[in-house]
């Protein structure tokens, strides 16, 4: 669209020309009327001046501050799965899926309950044999971790190093400290931001 | 450390927030290393107090991060943070002006002058003395004439040339349609132009 030669720039066309966005027939109109170009080039200047504007900083602790007031999330907490739970109730497909899927799980639940009413003894005699299937597996694998353990090369030498009292009580006693010190270091490594609520101060 | 803070420097907002909603300290602290400084400034330049721009910017870091829950990722981090600061600007600008809002002035006013100081001043933008102590720190003419601004006006022309954000950003942190946003720059820049006009004589 053309713009009568008499009609002056509008702050749209200023906008443009600020933004080096402008159109030929702005630029012309710029060269032709003096008006709207001393009124460019003031708002130009504006803008330059806005722009070396620099940033404020709050004081050295802001941060500090801020953080004492942050209350960290627990990711193995249940209102954690908040943020899931929206996402899956946001979209009807999502709803429709969770809807499914609580439908399956119920209508399981509800025939393994009523198919359980119905045969007792199977699930009995069922019951039985599993505690019997467990119990041998458990058995078989405590005897063979322990016959590995006493092919090792190492095993006589670690029997012997048992053997003594005072070897046991010292290999104890550095365990201990070893434990003790694993719990001071993971405490410090863990200890919460100050609770405190400081004010600014300039 | 420092190759962890290297790794987080390079992430994105959005990357960012999701590590810090999984509880992620590092992540709080790159959040507010990112935007302290332009936060607290657009907040300063609004109130022109410095004590009360670092509570106004603390308690939006503070309201932002414990919130991270409800930032929804499709929008910028950058205009989520800034609009809640924003709001608690005007809203405090809101607030002192109705606290100062007397016909008569203060009651605790003893002294002609200072009667005449807490007096209700209709359509006077100007600043107070200790407006003008702020702004001596802010500096400049510009900061002056940034000062008689109306502050929804003092938003949006910070916000486009001080931010350099984008007009339909604008209108999206300041929650106002597209062609206000403009017209409020428009007008901004004029009254500017004319609070500076002097320096061009």
């Amino acid at each position: 669209m053309t713009r009568p030669a008499d009609f002056h720039l509008s702050p749209d066309d200023i906008d443009a020309l600020l933004a080096n966005d402008a159109r030929d027939h702005t630029h012309a109109h710029l060269t032709a009327c003096a008006d709207c170009a001393s009124r460019y080039a003031a708002e130009r200047e504006v803008v330059e001046r806005l722009a070396l504007l620099p940033l404020a900083s709050p004081a050295p602790d802001f941060a500090d501050r801020v953080m004492a007031r942050v209350a960290l999330p627990d990711p193995f907490a249940l209102h954690a799965l908040g943020g899931s739970r929206r996402k899956l109730f946001a979209s009807r497909r999502g709803l429709a899926a969770a809807a499914s899927v609580v439908l399956v799980l119920g209508a399981a639940m509800a025939a393994s309950i009523v198919w359980s009413l119905g045969n007792r003894e199977t699930l009995a005699a069922a019951g039985t044999w599993l505690g019997n299937e467990a119990v041998s597996w458990l058995w078989l694998a405590v005897r063979g971790a322990a016959s590995n353990l006493m092919e090792q090369p190492w095993y006589d030498r670690a029997r012997g190093l048992l053997g003594a009292p005072a070897r046991v009580a010292a290999i104890s006693a550095a365990a201990s400290l070893a434990y003790l010190g694993g719990v001071l270091v993971l405490r410090r490594l863990m200890a919460l931001p100050r609770t405190g609520v400081a004010h600014a101060h300039a | 450390m420092s190759e962890r803070r290297e790794g987080l420097s390079a992430a994105t907002d959005q990357e960012i927030v999701a590590l810090a909603r999984a509880g992620h300290e590092p992540a709080y602290r790159e959040l507010i290393r990112r935007y302290e400084r332009p936060l607290f400034s657009l907040v300063f330049r609004m109130v022109r107090d410095r004590e009360l721009a670092e509570d106004l910017a603390q308690e939006t870091f503070v309201k932002a991060l414990n919130a991270l829950d409800s930032y929804r990722p499709e929008f910028k981090f950058s205009s989520w943070i800034f609009k809640i600061a924003n709001n608690a600007a005007i809203d405090h600008l809101r607030r002192r002006e109705l606290d100062t809002l007397s016909l008569d002035g203060s009651p605790h006013a003893e002294t002609p002058e200072a009667i005449e100081a807490t007096a209700l001043q209709i359509g006077n933008r100007g600043e107070s003395p200790l407006d003008a102590v702020e702004a001596k720190e802010l500096g400049g003419e510009i900061e002056r004439a940034i000062g008689l601004l109306r502050p929804e006006y003092r938003s949006c022309i910070l916000l486009r040339h001080v931010e350099g954000r984008a007009y339909e950003e604008i209108a999206e942190i300041l929650n106002l349609p597209l062609g206000t946003v403009k017209t409020y720059i428009h007008r901004a820049r004029n009254e500017l132009r004319q609070a500076l006009a002097h320096l061009r004589e």
